[in-house]
């Protein structure tokens, strides 16, 4: 039983091919990571399912199932009433992300307000007790002030909370920590993750870090390129990834177990842009187990743990 | 010494915002008009025309003279401000309030709806305004209302046009996309999120905008096209007061200075408020 499914999801800016042929499912209460370096086409997943592309960029392909609806064919009124009651999800800039002119207790009561669920008194007590509950200090004092007077990680806590008043069934987090202190990335990823778990929310994590996908996720979901390269669940695939890009990702962690000498390691070259993805699979320009076959488009093979490569890392050393 | 310093702050404010404190003071006198104005400002004593200021006659004092019908000027200066700072106020909100919502919807909505409605702005602010307005009062007959219809009419682009940009700027900040997110329907997000966040600038054109439409009903009761005789306008009064500059100076004078002092205190405190705000216009 999955509770949202994405299909060869494409999503298209003019001819522009930005998203191609991403599929990812998850199951309700379950963690699914999607992994990936900037400008793989996580984001544009994200808001995808949501039907929140900016203007400019088009679901070309594909469906989102989600509770047996296709999310893209389904008009915008009904899509809203979806979102925030639903789906939610939280956005990389945490102090950008709020309003700066309304208060933060009203801000967390949004989707309360907007789907009727609560009178405006009561939807003020459920912010303070959801505000009390993301570990914000004096709540009723707080809920009154505006973002400008909390700080980055308070301004976190605020959209966590107000993305899930609601109890969603589906949370998509898109990089939650990123622009946060390191010293207490764990810390909001950690209270996320357990009042998710309270409130039996899925959550779709969109990251960069591959110790909070270890951590947190059941799931992993590798994207490159606007594709999808490698999914699994998180130990097998962890332990022994199969696709090369998955495998140098991991190598890129420096490990404190197994001292370096030297330099870092580092994948060769650089993310190419959309318009100058090669044919076939997409980090074959980067890739050192590459062949000819690799200008055909490998597909993603089925199983528990899939993989879209010709030459996949059979035997991990 | 000790109390000096605070005194001259607060004196200096009080200098800074003169152009506000005349405004009320005028707005004041327009309202309060039939306590305050010394005659009744129709009277016409056809004995006491064209007499210098200071003239008594009968008991009563023209401070500021009298018109070619023998009426107060004072007292026609103080009920014309009812006429001048109405029709701004009222079509200042109209064209504010057209002009905004379809600002906003060309830029949050974006496609064919933001085409075709800054086409139309375009084309409007293409047209001179006075010129627009002289032919609608002709075409629609003078008046109060009409005057107002026709200001809000040819001025409503303005603010379109500053809206419409600064929603393009707020629409694609983070907030608004978390707000759509949240489930907020489109007319929610431009009320609550987008129209606060721009309130500033519009301030700032709906203030220099109120000084030009002081100036324009002055122009159209000028070319009477605006509020008719005999209810006293500052712009008629210049335009009979023409005729009388050699033989009688006063009655085109004080009308034209009560213009002069309110278009520019609405002015100051457009330029004040750039100041503050940042960006307008």
């Amino acid at each position: 039983m999955t509770l949202l499914s994405v299909q060869d999801l494409a999503v298209q800016a003019g001819a522009l091919s930005l998203v191609d042929g991403v599929s990812l499912d998850v199951a309700p209460g379950e963690v699914v990571a999607l992994v990936g370096e900037s400008g793989s086409g996580k984001s544009l997943t994200a808001l995808s399912i949501m039907g929140l592309l900016a203007e400019g960029l088009t679901v070309t392909g594909g469906r989102v199932d989600y509770d047996g609806t296709d999310l893209t064919a389904l008009p915008e009124d009904r899509l809203r009433a979806l979102r925030g009651a639903d789906l939610a999800m939280i956005f990389q800039e945490p102090v950008s992300s709020l309003n700066p002119l309304v208060p933060v207790g009203r801000q967390v009561a949004e989707s309360l307000v907007v789907h009727d669920r609560a009178s405006e008194a009561e939807a003020a007590e459920a912010a303070i007790e959801m505000l009390r509950r993301v570990g914000i200090p004096e709540p009723a004092r707080r809920a009154t002030q505006l973002p400008t007077e909390l700080s980055g990680g308070m301004c976190q806590r605020v959209m966590i909370a107000a993305a899930l008043i609601s109890r969603p069934r589906l949370l998509i987090a898109d990089e939650p920590t990123t622009a946060l202190d390191v010293t207490i990335q764990a810390q909001i990823l950690t209270l996320m993750a357990d009042l998710a778990a309270d409130a039996g929310t899925a959550v779709l994590l969109i990251t960069h870090d591959m110790g909070v996908v270890a951590e947190l996720a059941g799931r992993v979901c590798v994207m490159y390129g606007g594709r999808v390269v490698e999914q699994g669940p998180v130990d097998p695939l962890f332990a022994a990834p199969r696709h090369p890009y998955t495998r140098m990702l991991l190598r890129t962690i420096p490990r404190l177990d197994e001292p370096t000498k030297g330099e870092l390691f580092a994948i060769r070259g650089n993310v190419p842009s959309p318009k100058n993805w090669p044919e076939g699979c997409r980090f074959r320009t980067r890739c050192d187990r590459a062949s000819d076959a690799c200008t055909a488009r490998p597909a993603l093979i089925k199983g528990d743990h899939r993989v879209a490569c010709f030459h996949p890392v059979e035997d991990p050393e | 010494m000790e109390t000096a310093a605070p005194r001259s702050i607060r004196l200096s404010a009080l200098l800074t915002w003169w152009p506000a404190w005349l405004l009320l003071a005028l707005t004041a006198a327009a309202i309060l008009a039939p306590w305050i104005a010394p005659l009744d400002p129709d009277r016409q004593n056809l004995l006491a025309r064209l007499k210098a200021p200071g003239f008594e006659a009968r008991g009563a004092t023209y401070w500021l003279g009298s018109d070619e019908l023998g009426r107060d000027i004072l007292s026609r200066l103080i009920y014309g401000a009812r006429v001048s700072l109405s029709v701004a106020v009222l079509s200042v909100l109209l064209s504010g309030l057209v002009g905004v919502a379809v600002g906003m919807a060309a830029g949050y909505l974006r496609g064919w709806t933001e085409t075709i409605l800054m086409r139309l702005v375009d084309i409007f602010l293409s047209i001179p305004a006075i010129l627009l307005a002289i032919i609608t009062v002709a075409v629609l007959g003078p008046g109060f209302v009409n005057v107002i219809l026709v200001l809000a009419l040819t001025r409503w682009p303005r603010y379109a046009r500053v809206a419409y940009g600064q929603t393009l700027a707020i629409a694609d900040r983070p907030f608004v996309t978390l707000a759509r997110a949240m489930g907020a329907s489109p007319l929610r997000v431009l009320a609550l999120h987008i129209l606060p966040n721009i309130i500033g600038p519009l301030l700032v054109v709906a203030t220099l905008e109120f000084g030009l439409m002081v100036l324009f009903e002055a122009g159209l009761s000028f070319l009477g096209l605006g509020v008719q005789p005999p209810t006293a306008s500052w712009g008629s009064m210049l335009s009979t007061g023409r005729n009388y500059v050699g033989s009688a100076w006063w009655i085109a004078t004080f009308p034209g200075i009560a213009l002069f002092l309110l278009v520019l205190s609405a002015n100051l405190i457009g330029d004040r408020l750039v100041d503050r705000i940042g960006k307008g216009r």
